[in-house]
């Protein structure tokens, strides 16, 4: 039966040490069956693998890696990320999002409409003098608070 | 070198044309997660995602 743990990263090197995991996991036999970095999960990456001993003895030496959680993760902790919900799914008419990618990077904004299909949201930023209605991709904002 | 997964089977490919898991050619720059399958007959992970093929997969793809 296969056991999940986190594995501690610097913090945006998660891909490449999921990959390094992977060279390092063929390379010394051990028995990891998979390794898992959900977008959602910021400086961890999860690796499936038989016993702690083999996730301790995969990492072992590898740069960019801060340590291993010892607690073992339920499967129930990693369902979620298995079916990661759209971002735009998340966010609502009336919303306030920051605005974390593009020209409008850094400025707050309110929702005004969401297009699910196009995966788009029309917003209105705060801090401009005339409010224009601006539609971004769902994915360059961040939700705030609800109003 | 671009990682493009597939709209079909979400497997990550680089630089081809082709997909190396299904054949499709339908390839998307939109796909979100990152889950490496080793050994999927052992891995709880590749059964619940319905992966029989070791590699690189995509959680989402849009």
């Amino acid at each position: 039966m296969s056991k999940f743990y986190a594995v501690k990263t610097t913090a945006n090197q998660e891909r490449i040490v999921a990959n390094l995991l992977e060279m390092y996991a063929r390379k010394n036999r051990t028995n990891v069956y998979s390794i898992l970095e959900p977008k959602e999960l910021k400086g961890y990456v999860i690796v499936e693998a038989e016993s702690y001993e083999d996730v301790v003895k995969t990492v072992k030496g590898l740069s960019k890696v801060k340590g291993v959680v010892k607690r073992e993760i339920s499967t129930k902790e990693i369902d979620h990320f298995l079916a990661p919900k759209k971002i735009v799914e998340k966010i609502k008419e009336g919303d306030m999002v920051e605005i974390v990618y593009g020209p409008f990077k850094g400025e707050s904004a309110i929702v005004r409409k969401v297009d699910e299909v196009k995966n788009e949201i029309t917003i209105e930023l705060i801090n401009a003098v005339v409010p224009i209605p601006v539609t971004v991709k769902a994915d360059h904002a961040r939700k705030v608070e609800r109003r | 070198m671009t990682e493009l997964a597939c709209k079909k089977c979400k497997y990550i490919n680089a630089d081809t044309s082709i997909c190396k898991n299904c054949g499709s050619s339908e390839f998307t720059k939109e796909w979100f997660g990152y889950v490496i399958i080793l050994d999927p007959e052992k891995s709880e992970i590749a059964k619940k995602l319905g992966i029989k093929v070791p590699g690189k997969f995509a959680l989402r793809v849009d």
